[in-house]
């Protein structure tokens, strides 16, 4: 089973991004809505940085689409909050059985989708055996184990044959969205939810509007309207800012903090995230087949060093980041130390080797910079090959042909990469796999997190990437604006809270 | 002069053919396809080959380019292979944008270029004249990028008097926020064209003060500066419009990098993300359409030499 793994989304982070305090994950919160008096029929012009090439959340990977979408406009039985906790969305309850063999969701009355066509349990029905059927969509394997769906009433059931401790959690993503059952709309260029937002435009090049739906069964959006402005450029993004042109600014550069600042009109937030800025060594052939390599390149970086650069986040030394249940502190298993690296390096007489680093152009240089530095310190010549997106798709992700590469993987829990020997990273471990095909299994959320933290320990030990940082969302946003969120906003902007003080 | 433009006109549908096969060719060297882009990082081999057959990625490259060829002849430029929207829609409206920003663009290199040019030439030797010279020297050679930036930061950011980026989302239905936001990205585009037009104008000019005619016209009576507009102001005429002809790639250039800097919606943005994107048959759409209109400028020019010009008339 393969995951989406988003990498694109922040590309800017990594030109810079992240924040002040290289401790935790710790959140400055954004002002509620209880903080303003909240104007109904305000427009609020949210800056992003990448542009999705077209709208079908049902086949086209890729997490800007995830982020504007789900929840906003498309909604499933089940939905996550910031915090990363499983709440009903559609579903106004739902239980699961003591085996982990039934899950029962009743579904909410009354609740229409945006083009005015009421939702039925059989559109339920349908577009979970569509997703589950049509392997070209999304997360389609997500929904493999899922015997039968079925409607009685309000009363939605799944059935599966093993249990499966992630799907709960994967309705909550792409695989769980509920469509109107053969709906015409074009799902490339337009969009029909039953979420608190409609999609009314898409003006490609530049931005995407969203209005409040008047219809909506819960409670209703506090904004009239939302304006996604597509900037790629930070110091463009900034300059709209201090203009006034936007009110938030999602994807932002922690370093700029103080500019943004500076009018009194913008505060920085930053908040946890499930980024991971992974650094893949291939290890099908030549020196980095030698654990011994992988093991000096890991001690030759140095994290807090990478972190402080980038002026937010934190370190991270495994594949699970802290927001992710199986999450364990690993830091001793390769810690920064030149001089181990060396006699690593000498024992594997590998002295005086040159190496490639591809990455996506779109990330800067921040980060390539101090790789190459640290590396030059322990004998290792690193070339860096900045390509467009689709080029490292081609290269690094089809064809596997690279040595190292850097990708800020966005996706929440998404260990099973390393439990996928024919995913790029190529890391091929039975008992990794073992361990995780039991985590699935558990019907136990402490027992299947603690199997996913023996697994991770492993894949850290086997020296199988190095983990450069766990980055932040880092956003600016306007003092008279409230309700936005802070955490993995790379993966999710929920903007049901979304509110702009009349003043 | 019929087979003369007859013989062009010829020339110029050659040279489109040429330009079809080239972009074509080219864009295939490119690595990755807009089939990996939609599966993304998720995707097995299956979905891979079901979305290429799909989109028809699977063809042989010859069929997929005559059938390209095919729909360009009968006027259809094909349709994204993202959204499924006609090339040729997309590039009517983001025309709106870069079409007023080009013409925007060439008034201010003009407004700058002739009458400085031909003061730097004037005073040409002169402390004044030598300032004009080297400032157009040194702006010429400014990124455009960097000028932009610097024009948002004052005019934007300082003073509040112009946008920083975008276009209003209604378009030309608000013409001044319209003209408002085409204005900075105009003079960013048209000062540094402008600067390298100055410096033609100004050689074109020296050149004029030297001619034979502007000596006999003064030998006549005239003051210098009388000859120059009367016998040499038509002569140079011509061969700036040859360079105005000329500055319009530039100026696509220039509207490639400058859309990108200040957001507008607009053909050089939208060829940038299709690259990206590998949205090939919009990329062709859009690379032929803008080849099209660089050669259409250079088959006018020539036609306007050959009516303005007698000499070249009876040649003909």
């Amino acid at each position: 089973m393969l995951r989406r793994t988003t990498l694109a989304a922040a590309a800017l982070l990594a030109a810079g991004a992240l924040l002040l305090s290289a401790c935790t994950g710790e959140t400055s919160p954004t002002p509620t809505a209880t903080d303003i008096t909240p104007d109904p029929d305000a427009s609020v012009a949210i800056r992003l940085v990448l542009e999705p090439g077209n709208l079908d959340i049902r086949e086209t990977a890729g997490a800007a689409l995830d982020q504007i979408l789900i929840d906003n406009v498309y909604q499933g039985l089940v939905s996550r909050t910031p915090e990363q906790d499983i709440v009903p969305a559609l579903a106004s309850e739902y239980t699961v059985s003591p085996d982990g063999l039934t899950y029962t969701f009743t579904l909410r009355e009354g609740v229409t989708f945006q083009d005015g066509q009421e939702l039925t349990p059989e559109d339920v029905v349908w577009s979970l055996t569509q997703v589950k059927e049509n392997a070209a969509y999304r997360d389609s394997a997500r929904l493999a184990g899922v015997d039968t769906i079925t409607a009685d009433g309000q009363v939605i059931t799944l059935t599966l044959a093993a249990p499966d401790s992630t799907l709960l959690w994967n309705l909550t993503g792409r695989a769980g969205l509920i469509l109107k059952k053969d709906d015409k709309t074009d799902r490339k260029t337009a969009a029909n939810g039953t979420g608190p937002y409609a999609l009314t435009s898409w003006k490609q090049g530049d931005s995407i509007t969203l209005t409040r739906n008047e219809d909506y069964w819960g409670d209703k959006a506090q904004v009239a309207e939302v304006v996604f402005d597509y900037i790629p450029d930070n110091q463009a993004a900034l300059n709209a800012a201090l203009a006034g042109e936007v009110d938030v600014l999602t994807g932002f550069d922690a370093n700029l903090k103080e500019q943004v600042e500076a009018n009194g009109d913008f505060s920085l937030v930053v908040g946890a995230s499930t980024d991971k800025g992974t650094l893949a060594m291939n290890a099908s052939s030549g020196p980095l087949a030698d654990k011994r390599v992988r093991q000096a390149i890991r001690q030759a970086i140095d994290k807090d060093a990478i972190v402080a650069a980038l002026g937010a986040g934190q370190t991270q030394y495994g594949p699970i980041p802290e927001l992710d249940p199986g999450y364990e502190d690993l830091s001793e298993v390769a810690p920064f130390d030149p001089d181990a690296a060396r006699s690593l390096l000498a024992e594997a007489g590998a002295e005086d080797i040159d190496l490639t680093l591809t990455l996506y152009s779109g990330y800067g240089t921040t980060v390539s910079q101090i790789l190459v530095s640290n590396l030059r310190d322990v004998g290792i010549t690193l070339t860096v090959n900045p390509v467009e997106f689709s080029t490292w798709l081609n290269d690094v992700y089809i064809n596997h042909d690279y040595e190292l590469s850097f990708v800020l993987h966005t996706e929440a829990r998404d260990f099973e990469n390393w439990a996928n020997p024919d995913y790029y990273f190529g890391y091929d471990n039975p008992e990794v796999q073992r361990l995780y095909a039991e985590s699935v299994a558990a019907t136990d959320a402490d027992a299947a997190a603690d199997l996913l933290a023996q697994a991770a320990r492993i894949v850290s030990e086997d020296m199988a990437a190095d983990w450069l940082y766990n980055g932040a969302s880092v956003l600016a946003v306007g003092t008279n604006i409230a309700g936005v969120p802070s955490i993995n906003v790379n993966e999710r902007l929920n903007l049901a809270e979304l509110a702009k003080s009349t003043e | 002069m019929i087979r003369y433009a007859l013989t062009r006109g010829a020339l110029l549908v050659l040279g489109l053919f040429v330009a079809s096969a080239l972009i074509f060719l080219t864009l295939r060297v490119l690595p990755g396809d807009v089939a990996q882009l939609i599966a993304g990082v998720n995707a097995t081999p299956d979905q891979l080959a079901a979305i290429r057959e799909r989109l028809g990625l699977d063809q042989p490259l010859l069929a997929q380019y005559l059938s390209w060829l095919g729909g360009i002849v009968t006027g259809d430029l094909g349709v994204s292979q993202l959204t499924g929207t006609p090339v040729i829609d997309e590039l009517v409206e983001k025309a709106e944008v870069t079409i007023p920003l080009g013409l925007m663009a060439m008034a201010v290199a003009m407004v700058i270029a002739l009458p400085l040019g031909v003061l730097s030439a004037m005073r040409r030797g002169r402390p004044d004249g030598t300032a004009l010279s080297v400032g157009a020297q040194a702006l010429a050679a400014v990124p455009v990028v960097w000028a932009g930036m610097m024009l948002v930061i004052v005019f934007a950011v300082w003073l509040g008097w112009l946008p920083a980026q975008g276009f209003p989302r209604g378009g030309w239905d608000q013409p001044g926020l319209a003209l408002r936001s085409l204005l900075l990205p105009a003079i960013t585009i048209g000062v540094i064209e402008g600067a390298m037009l100055l410096r033609f104008v100004r050689s074109a000019t020296l050149q004029a003060v030297g001619q034979d005619y502007v000596r006999t016209a003064a030998a006549k009576g005239l003051t210098r500066n009388q000859a120059l507009v009367r016998h040499g102001l038509p002569n140079m005429g011509l061969s700036i419009i040859t360079v105005l002809g000329l500055q319009v790639a530039g100026i696509i250039v220039g509207a490639v990098v400058i859309e990108q800097l200040f957001g507008l919606p607009g053909i050089g943005r939208m060829l940038v993300a299709d690259v990206g994107n590998r949205d090939l048959p919009k990329v062709q759409g859009e690379l032929l359409v803008l080849t099209g209109f660089v050669l259409v400028v250079g088959f006018v020019v020539d036609l306007v030499h050959r009516v303005l010009d007698p000499r070249q008339r009876e040649a003909g």
